[in-house]
């Protein structure tokens, strides 16, 4: 199957970027510029036409540039031609658009133009709370399977509605079939988002393990899902019920999973050392690209937003190697261009960033 | 700036109104200032109509200006079928087909914890006391949100013990509608309840 790639990319009031411009290559795009000058904002409107969203913690409103009523981002797809764009106007909801035609919801825009983005937020994947490891999760398995993006937003409507009942339960009765309707529709959803998960990290692992052992400190990686509850879930939420009720929350269930990452055999979370925490997520992240590219059959539209700092010289030149070497559309940010490496350079369309302006060398 | 006494309590009542914000509210006081006082009354006289003539059916729980509706009260319609509806807006969309023969009912809300919404909230008993006279099917058409799929299940689980005939309304592709533009929940729910040719 053919790669999609991006062609010239349009910002209106996106952030800081009033009318912005960008004639993007098909290879490897370097955005050069000191910080805080509009770099990670180019790349966040490339993620939105992506995946419909911001960036993890971005809200609406702030996406809009100041004292603008609205903000927008189009890109023209290649090799069809087709126009995808997203309006984003604070108190409206937020707009996708193909061709000009709206698609129903913003998500619908997921799997037009596949992404993975590699930026210091990914370094909690390994370091951080369950929490970002289950984001990894979603948002993966989303881009990647629309049905499981379908799964995981029912079943985060009814949790939300199972802990409302819990609460309500406090205070007075509350019968059990008023429970078992909301717990249905978790097992159901819940279930299917398991097998899912566990699916795509049985996928994950080897890639990883394997990714780890090219980047050669000796060590072994292992990545394995691990859920938070054994046996059939309905039952876990039924019996679990009285206890619910007095905590007021959802004890068990897939929102309550993790992945367990060791390095040599320890929880790298715990035990492992800066430097082993971030070959680990390098290696995850380019398993993640892996799994991405058999998924679509071309690699995906891949966005590194200031790696450079975070990492150290061998690990950078790795991921730049294999990031190149996948043959994929690249954008890629940094301070200053000389980081990317004299291969990077010489086949890289370089531009330049300065105060939400851009400039083509 | 203060309004005076009479414009602040218009715009104060309209802004309960759901949907309504302040801007709103004053827009729509400043509009009702200008129309004429003829204009004006008959809208105050076609709230208080409205309010003071109409009623649940008691059969149905639809509104209705009489007793019965004209729907239940219909004796053409058949009454051994039951169409479930979560507001009685939806009655009108039904009706708009001319197909549908049964009868309704009207719960006039879903199951939804997050508003405090429970069973007895919504119109759930006045059903089961209707299946206990002669029922077929009972049809339900509540909306296909997660609210409105969970209710469908809660009524379900009721009504199946009692031995009627549970069904609920189909989803898919929306008809003259472009795979290329439709969402892909619909999609999904369409390739899953795909049926043989």
């Amino acid at each position: 199957m053919e790669g999609v790639r991006v062609g010239e990319i349009r910002y209106h009031d996106f952030r800081n970027l009033a009318v912005v411009e960008l004639n993007a290559g098909p290879g490897v795009n370097l955005i050069v510029g000191p910080n805080a000058q509009g770099k990670t904002n180019l790349l966040e409107g490339l993620h939105l036409l992506s995946t419909g969203r911001l960036l993890r913690g971005s809200r609406e409103a702030q996406a809009v540039r100041h004292d603008q009523p609205r903000a927008a981002v189009e890109a023209a797809l290649q090799p069809h031609g087709t126009t995808v764009r997203v309006n984003i106007e604070p108190g409206v909801r937020k707009r996708a658009l193909i061709n000009g035609l709206g698609l129903p919801r913003a998500a619908d825009l997921i799997g037009r133009l596949p992404s993975v983005s590699f930026s210091s937020q990914d370094l909690a994947v390994v370091s951080g709370e369950p929490a970002d490891r289950r984001h990894l999760l979603d948002t993966e398995l989303s881009q990647v399977y629309p049905a499981y993006l379908n799964h995981f937003s029912v079943y985060k409507r009814a949790l939300e509605q199972r802990n409302a009942l819990l609460r309500r339960a406090q205070e007075s009765h509350v019968e059990d079939e008023a429970f078992e309707v909301w717990e249905e529709q978790l097992a159901h959803h819940g279930a299917a988002m398991r097998v899912q998960r566990q699916e795509w990290v049985d996928g994950l692992a080897d890639l990883a393990t394997e990714r780890h052992a090219a980047l050669g400190d000796g060590e072994v990686l292992s990545v394995s899902y691990r859920a938070a509850d054994q046996g059939e879930l309905s039952q876990s939420l039924a019996s679990n019920r009285g206890h619910d009720i007095h905590r007021g929350s959802t004890s068990v269930g897939p929102h309550r999973d993790d992945l367990d990452i060791q390095v040599a055999g320890a929880e790298a979370r715990h035990f492992g050392s800066q430097g082993q925490q971030r070959t680990a997520v390098v290696a995850i992240k380019l398993a993640v690209l892996a799994l991405a590219e058999r998924a679509f059959g071309f690699p995906p539209m891949l966005l590194l937003d200031d790696i450079f700092s975070d990492l150290d010289d061998r690990r950078r030149s790795h991921l730049m190697d294999v990031a190149f070497e996948a043959g994929g559309q690249v954008f890629v940010t940094c301070t200053e261009a000389e980081q990317a490496g004299a291969k990077l350079l010489g086949s890289a369309k370089i531009f330049r960033v300065k105060c939400g302006r851009l400039e083509e060398k | 700036m203060q309004f005076a006494r009479p414009l602040a309590d218009l715009i104060a009542q309209l802004e309960r109104l759901p949907g309504v914000g302040p801007k709103s509210a004053q827009r729509l006081a400043f509009h009702i200032l200008r129309t004429p006082e003829d204009d004006v009354r008959r809208l105050a006289e076609a709230l208080r109509h409205a309010r003071e003539s109409l009623r649940l059916c008691t059969e149905c729980q639809n509104v209705s200006e009489t007793a019965t509706c004209p729907i239940c009260a219909d004796p053409t319609r058949h009454r051994r079928e039951i169409c479930v509806v979560g507001e009685p807006r939806d009655i009108a969309s039904i009706e708009r087909l001319n197909e549908f023969k049964g009868v309704y009912h009207v719960l006039h809300g879903l199951l939804n914890p997050l508003d405090g919404v429970g069973p007895d909230q919504i119109k759930v008993r006045e059903l089961l006391v209707r299946l206990e006279g002669q029922v077929d099917e009972v049809i339900l058409a509540t909306n296909p949100t997660i609210e409105g799929d969970t209710t469908a299940l809660y009524l379900a689980k009721l009504i199946k013990p009692v031995g009627v005939k549970v069904t609920r309304l189909a989803h898919g592709m929306p008809v003259g509608g472009e795979l290329d533009y439709a969402d892909n929940a619909t999609l999904l729910s369409a390739l899953e309840y795909r049926r043989e040719m």
